[in-house]
């Protein structure tokens, strides 16, 4: 099998040369782009598997870049911007990309962003899929073997945590209280002030999240639940 | 010398004599003229015989006396003379009034003789009457034939010349000289003498006065109203008195004296002297005060100003204040309704038809309408002033329902309307430049942070063999690390205190959210080994917040409260209600003594340990501040010794 390619797009020439170093670290071929023309001259003469993409850049910007690209290729697209804000996300996943990490970031994370989008792109799809499987993106919870896998990896859990899990996967999109959890999962009513269920699904969270603190798929809706992301 | 007699002319004492002088040289000699007007006739007079009343008295007598004795002659006589018992009657009775009259008089002497019959009448009581009567120098001899008198006795000539027709009767008659007293000729003759008297000496006090009053008056005009020569004119209190006003009440105070005047004269009475005087006296003080009120005024230049009507013509016609055009409607609004109602009354006692009365009744109809539509709108201005003070800057005036009357101050309203506008834009405008200078700044800043992260964790991956290198290596992680939280830290304080995030505000459970919190940071709690205890009253508290921010808010204090805690000691989350918010307290012991006063804890880059070397950016509490109030909440810091406590207030959701 040929080495997968990454194509690192930035302005800034040190961040290339970083993500470069830790790209080859992981086996990757890096293919480098300092602008959006560049990127996409690349594309056409190369193949790429995986594309980080800045936003802010000269000549063509990282927004306008994925449009171009989605016009033409599916191929997994990580941005990386200054911008943090809840709007710039929502604009560039909806211009098609597939992640959206902001600056500064931690090169392990954004490590771990690119090998999960990379395994989604090349081995999932033509995974055969079971009845008894619940999956959200490339979330599976496999209750024959009553496992759950996260980009085709095992995680371990806890029974409790499988409990919750379970629960929150059969009912995915709904958001339920602590309370509803507890008594789900539990079997019993909850009385007093307990943080036992947030505490579960923060673990959770560490274990299946790249970044617990913004989730994908086990997402707190602050005063009202917690709920299991549909994708 | 020059100065001292320049401060002695407008020194107030020499003012205040010069008035009193005036006032007594005014009073002598308006008393002098006129004593001498009333008295003009014993003035022009010679002696007392000469006078009116002397000569009316002494006449009055002899034709008493030719009527008693020649005409009635008796009561017998009167009875027997042919005539009506009416004419009778009158005729006894003004007989007895006559013999009355007669026997009053002490120094009236009379001698009647009849020629043909020898009779003679006297009540002289000398032996030669008639010489002794002729020999008086008043006297006078009267018979058909003859007329002789050394005064003039035509007052009752005509009527003694009838009565002594066709009759032989001579009549002497004279006033004794010298008079006895007795009889209204003795007390005449002495008040004549006394006025004559007094005459002799009121011309010269005339005089004197007059040309006093002249100088001293001149005098007072010059220095009235000055300090100083040439000096600024200083009005005084009674100036302040409209010149018209003040003209009318000096004159109604002069006719009111001149009624009591009049309404006095009684002659001979104490009072007909001092009445008159007093208000004399006080008329002249009103008199000069007014005087010389005017000469102030006039050299002030302001007697024309000074005028009520001159007032209330500019109040009426100054365009600040009233439009003329209200004036003038107001005067024919009262002119049309005032003719209507005089034509109808004139009309109805005619009983005609009730045309005017219909019209007038019309016609105010209208008028009401009309004052009631700007009624209206000044209720509109007042409304939208209202509505603007409490910051509703876009209401909209308008104009078109407005009446012209007041339409000017609609308009300025709306003026006052459009620049607090612009006042509040350009303020939004500047705070949301500031926010966007800051975010601009952010994004530049973490643009090379990704590299000075990405180098150091590769830097920390290589093998280095060198512990104090390992050891900065270490350092630079952390300042990193620190350097990126303060960055994000930074844009999001500047949009919570400038407003500039968007609130989704949803139905909230406050209870459900505090547990979510603590369950987020459990292990960061007992790491810091502290006893989190929560209590809550009731198990749902409904908030209307949006989630997110009030996740930021409870963190902000959790991680401020788990980074200054005193480690193994206790910390509570309260949950309460009351009937607009729901509220959560976060209480604390502080590892370090807390000696800032507390509204200083919410100000940005303001931490409770002045060395900032911990972590943290010294922006959480002033960042949960600002989103608690852009949620309409309240934020609360209390430090009691090392108890710090923060309580937060979110508006009630209500269904």
């Amino acid at each position: 099998m040929d080495k997968l390619n990454v194509l690192v797009c930035d302005d800034d020439k040190a961040i290339v040369d970083a993500l470069e170093i830790y790209l080859k670290q992981e086996n990757y071929g890096v293919v480098r782009a300092y602008n959006g023309k560049q990127a996409l001259k690349a594309l056409s003469e190369q193949q790429i598997h995986l594309i980080l993409l800045d936003v802010m850049m000269p000549e063509l910007d990282g927004l306008s870049a994925t449009i171009k690209i989605r016009e033409e290729q599916n191929i997994p697209i990580i941005i990386l911007s200054a911008k943090s804000e809840d709007t710039d996300k929502i604009a560039g996943l909806n211009f098609g990309a597939d992640d959206y990490v902001t600056k500064p970031f931690s090169p392990l994370e954004l490590m771990a962003r690119v090998k999960s989008q990379m395994r989604r792109y090349t081995t999932l799809g033509s995974m055969p899929q079971k009845s008894s499987v619940l999956k959200t993106g490339s979330l599976e919870l496999d209750e024959e073997a009553k496992e759950l896998r996260v980009d085709g990896e095992i995680i371990r859990l806890t029974a409790t945590e499988y409990g919750i899990m379970l629960f929150l996967m059969e009912n995915m999109g709904h958001v339920f209280s602590i309370d509803q959890i507890y008594e789900k999962v539990w079997n019993e009513p909850l009385y007093s002030a307990e943080n036992t269920v947030a505490v579960h699904i923060r673990r959770i969270r560490e274990k299946i999240e790249i970044n617990p603190r913004e989730p994908k798929y086990l997402k707190v809706v602050w005063g009202i639940g917690y709920k299991i992301e549909r994708y | 010398m020059d100065i001292r007699s320049k401060d002695i002319r407008y020194a107030a004492g020499t003012k205040i004599a010069a008035v009193v002088l005036v006032w007594i040289c005014f009073v002598s000699a308006v008393w002098s003229l006129g004593f001498l007007f009333l008295n003009q006739e014993v003035d022009k007079s010679n002696s007392y015989y000469d006078s009116y009343r002397f000569k009316d008295e002494f006449s009055r007598l002899i034709h008493n006396t030719v009527e008693a004795n020649i005409k009635l002659k008796s009561i017998e006589n009167i009875n027997a003379s042919g005539g009506t018992v009416g004419d009778k009657a009158r005729n006894i009775e003004r007989y007895h009034n006559i013999k009355s009259r007669m026997s009053n008089t002490v120094n009236y002497l009379y001698y009647i003789n009849n020629s043909s019959t020898g009779e003679a009448i006297t009540n002289v009581a000398a032996s030669q009457p008639k010489e002794l009567i002729k020999k008086q120098p008043v006297n006078a001899s009267i018979s058909r034939w003859n007329w002789e008198s050394k005064v003039d006795i035509y007052t009752y000539g005509g009527e003694i010349e009838e009565m002594l027709r066709g009759t032989e009767y001579e009549v002497y008659a004279a006033i004794q000289e010298p008079l006895k007293p007795g009889d209204v000729f003795y007390d005449d003759f002495k008040a004549y003498s006394r006025t004559k008297e007094i005459i002799a000496f009121a011309y010269p006090v005339m005089f004197v006065s007059l040309i006093l009053l002249i100088i001293v008056a001149a005098y007072l005009s010059c220095v009235t109203g000055r300090r100083e020569r040439g000096g600024e004119i200083v009005l005084s209190g009674v100036d302040n008195i409209y010149t018209d006003v003040h003209t009318l009440l000096v004159l109604i105070a002069a006719a009111l004296s001149l009624t009591i005047a009049v309404s006095s004269s009684e002659p001979n009475d104490i009072l007909t002297w001092v009445i008159p005087l007093l208000v004399l006296g006080v008329d002249g003080l009103i008199g000069i005060s007014y005087v010389l009120s005017m000469i102030r005024q006039a050299k002030a230049g302001r007697i024309f100003k000074n005028t009520l009507i001159y007032n209330l013509a500019k109040l009426c016609f100054d365009k600040n204040s009233f439009k003329p055009s209200i004036i003038l409607f107001l005067l024919g609004y009262g002119l049309i309704n005032g003719i209507l109602f005089d034509i109808g009354v004139d009309l109805n006692q005619g009983d005609q038809e009730p045309v005017f009365t219909i019209l007038l009744i019309v016609f105010n109809t209208a008028a009401v309408y009309f004052t009631a539509r700007a009624l209206t709108s000044l209720s509109k201005i007042m409304n939208a002033a209202k509505e603007i003070s409490s910051g509703n800057l876009d209401y909209e005036l308008n104009s078109s329902e407005i009446s012209v009357a007041f339409s000017g101050m609609a308009t300025n309203i709306a003026n006052i309307q459009g620049g607090l506008k612009k006042a509040v834009e350009e303020a939004i405008k500047g705070e949301r430049m500031k926010t966007d200078l800051i975010t601009n700044v952010s994004h530049d800043l973490k643009t090379p942070l990704t590299s000075i992260i990405s180098y150091v964790d590769l830097l920390k991956n290589e093998e280095l063999n060198n512990e104090r290198a390992e050891e900065y290596v270490n350092i630079l992680e952390e300042k990193g690390a620190r350097m990126k939280q303060l960055v994000e830290d930074l844009v999001e304080a500047s949009k919570a205190s400038s407003g500039n995030l968007p609130v989704n505000a949803e139905k909230v459970d406050l209870h459900e959210l505090v547990l979510q919190a603590c369950g987020e940071y459990e292990e960061k709690i007992t790491e810091a080994e502290l006893d989190l205890r929560i209590n809550a009253e009731e198990k749902n508290i409904f908030v209307y917040a949006d989630g997110k921010q009030m996740w930021r808010i409870i963190e902000n204090l959790l991680l401020n409260a788990i980074k200054y805690s005193m480690p193994q000691s206790r910390m509570y989350i309260n949950l309460t209600s009351d009937s607009n918010y729901g509220s959560f307290t976060v209480k604390n012991i502080s590892a370090l003594p807390l000696d800032i006063p507390p509204e200083q804890l919410t100000e940005r880059f303001v931490r409770g340990d002045v060395s900032r070397t911990t972590e943290g950016s010294g922006l959480g509490l002033s960042i949960a501040q600002s989103l608690t109030a852009l949620q309409g909440g309240k934020f609360k810091i209390e430090i009691d010794g090392d108890l710090f406590k923060v309580s937060v207030d979110i508006p009630l959701w209500a269904e």
